[in-house]
């Protein structure tokens, strides 16, 4: 099987864009993702070298921050790529057929950009093969490590698939229930917290496969809004299964959402009382800005530039939301001593900050350099001849 | 000094202690039991375990909760030390992906100092905030010049000293452990021999003769947050 020129871009291709680079000549947008990963990297750095008590701001009390929303934000994003591309396969599949290779591709450098967040946010790293030698089945950690590792599996497949003409309807069901269980275990990891009643539910997994649907949608609509304007394609034609799939995710971000906020103001659990102290950010941002504006945006227009701006809103306003939802656990102490507030307030380091900047510089980069290679067009080619 | 039928308690509970550390371990269930009469809201316990286990900057194995209780003029204080609690069903032990925190045989909930990976899970599923995360803050700043800062605490028998956020404890999960390697030598927990109002009471709960044994066998016993079911092995007195 050939490796360069179909799953990866010729060497040729890397070498000129690398000289483009160089001399100058390889774009805005190319340029802002290479400044983007090199600033990241240097945090990352910085974190691994100066250690967390110098550069995270995460503590005892708040144990997960914006790294591990962070894992959180491009783990869903991952799993709505492959949403979208099961989806779009299954019901549009003419419509889908030339964002196939783009969007499952997405979906493998997200994974793997979500890895870069959670690297920074561990203190061992280097113990992580007691994964391997002291594994515990009880854990659902452990059960993410293993669905995660089966889902970068078959997701590489299924790309390597689409890029070699051999699209298999087996492999593409498999990635999509393998997706289903890994982020929905994902999801349990938080919703069988029972000390944390912010967490503590059962339509934690739930919430968190809708909202990777939608979060999916909107990454996966800027990457088609992008290739139709690139390819000159019939943006009505083409973009109208994102447009509904768009509006789906919407629909069903606004069902787990308000249930989930329902059912925490209704409980009379100790620390159930935090449902009640983020319930205006919960209405006002995370169902009415993350959720309602986004579909009145999608009601005033469809062309592709319209579109990516939706998505790119969208996108924005979900990591947002991420980290309300990991941190929002921490903001009433569970044993309060000495001067701890009653509420406890959390910012996320500079540092911290440009680890996010590191894992999107690094996913725009992947996918700018392998769409000017013409990779994903290697198919294309192959089919018309 | 405190006495018990006429004994001193600190002497009582160390024979105690000596006739559990010739049973087997796993024939042994540790437990800690702490009289809120007695418990005059000093905090040398909280010191006194910091000094023990040399922990850094925002770590209390054993912080006391100061709580004022009634209104005016009928007002008073309590005072609700909270070290680990020990739990028999705990909602730590489940959730660490590694194995690295596990509930011994003796009871004791601890966690492996060279298996930790520093998620933090452990610290999430804790309902009592009884673990913590060193992050590696010192208290004389980043030059941390003073011999204490990163001198061996001798934690868990080990030789864990903090030379740097590559070396463990520096990254890990901490919390209390019942003292266990002042324990398994044959001397009580620091907290229990700090206590100035011979407040705490440390012993082997599978021993009938034991006096915390007879101390927690009376109605005015509880445990913080029963109601969780994780079954916390540290008793209050009332």
């Amino acid at each position: 099987m050939k490796l360069f020129g179909v799953l990866i871009p010729e060497k040729e291709q890397l070498i000129g864009t690398v000289g483009d680079v160089i001399k100058g000549k390889a774009g805005l947008s190319l340029y802002a993702s290479i400044f983007g990963l090199l600033i990241g990297l240097y945090a990352i750095g910085s974190i691994f070298i100066r250690g967390h008590a110098h550069t995270i701001n995460t503590s005892s009390l708040v144990p997960w921050g914006l790294q591990i929303s962070t894992y959180v934000y491009f783990a869903l994003l991952s799993t709505g790529c492959t949403f979208v591309n099961f989806f779009g396969h299954v019901f549009f599949e003419k419509q889908y057929k030339p964002f196939a290779s783009r969007i499952v591709f997405v979906g493998i450098i997200t994974a793997v950009a979500a890895f870069f967040s959670l690297t920074t946010e561990m203190g061992h790293l280097e113990r992580m093969y007691y994964f391997l030698l002291s594994p515990n089945p009880k854990s659902p950690m452990f059960w993410m490590a293993i669905w995660y590792t089966c889902y970068l599996i078959i997701i590489t497949w299924e790309y390597v698939n689409i890029q070699t003409n051999r699209h298999s309807n087996r492999v593409m069901w498999a990635a999509f229930f393998i997706a289903v269980f890994t982020h929905s275990t994902l999801g349990s990891l938080l919703g069988s917290v029972s000390s944390r009643v912010y967490y503590y539910s059962a339509l934690m997994p739930i919430y968190f496969l809708f909202i990777a649907f939608l979060t999916g949608c909107s990454l996966t609509t800027i990457i088609a809004a992008m290739t139709v304007k690139q390819k000159k394609l019939d943006e009505n034609y083409h973009l109208h299964p994102f447009v509904t799939l768009l509006k789906v995710g919407l629909g069903l971000a606004l069902l787990i959402t308000f249930w989930r906020m329902m059912i925490g103001l209704s409980a009379h659990l100790e620390g159930s009382e935090v449902f009640s102290l983020t319930l205006i950010n919960s209405v006002l941002f995370g169902i009415v800005v993350v959720i309602v504006i986004p579909y009145i945006l999608l009601k005033i227009g469809q062309s592709a530039n319209w579109l990516i701006f939706v998505g790119l809103f969208i996108m924005g306003t979900q990591l947002k939301a991420r980290n309300d939802l990991v941190v929002g656990a921490f903001k009433i102490p569970v044993f309060r001593v000495y001067d701890m507030p009653e509420v406890i307030h959390y910012t996320p380091s500079i540092y911290e900050n440009l680890v996010v900047v590191a894992s999107a510089s690094l996913v725009a980069m992947l996918y700018i350099v392998f769409e000017r290679s013409g990779v994903f067009e290697a198919r294309n080619i192959k089919e018309e001849h | 000094m405190d006495q018990f039928d006429g004994k001193d308690i600190m002497e009582i509970m160390q024979e105690d202690l000596l006739r559990a550390l010739k049973k087997p371990r796993k024939e042994r269930r540790w437990a800690m039991a702490i009289d809120l009469k007695k418990c005059i809201g000093c905090h040398a316990c909280t010191t006194g375990c910091m000094s023990e286990n040399l922990t850094p900057p925002e770590i209390h194995y054993r912080p006391v909760k100061e709580e004022e209780i009634g209104e005016y003029p009928n007002t008073g204080m309590r005072f609700l030390p909270r070290p680990c609690f020990h739990c028999d069903s705990p909602t730590c032990t489940p959730v660490c992906p590694v194995t690295a925190t596990y509930k011994r045989d003796d009871g004791l909930v601890v966690i492996d100092y060279k298996k930790c990976i520093g998620c933090r899970y452990c610290i999430v599923a804790c309902p009592y905030g009884a673990r913590s995360a060193d992050s590696g803050h010192y208290f004389t700043g980043d030059f941390h010049d003073k011999t204490y800062e990163v001198e061996n605490s001798g934690e868990y028998g080990g030789n864990f000293k903090r030379k740097s956020h590559w070396h463990s404890p520096i990254g890990n999960a901490r919390k209390c452990h019942f003292c266990i390697h002042r324990v398994e030598k044959g001397e009580l927990t620091r907290c229990t021999t700090t206590c100035l109002g011979n407040a705490t009471f440390f012993g082997d709960i599978n021993d009938p003769k034991a006096l915390i044994t007879k101390l927690i066998s009376k109605p005015n016993v509880f445990r913080y947050k029963e109601e969780l079911g994780t079954k916390p092995m540290v008793y209050y007195i009332t």
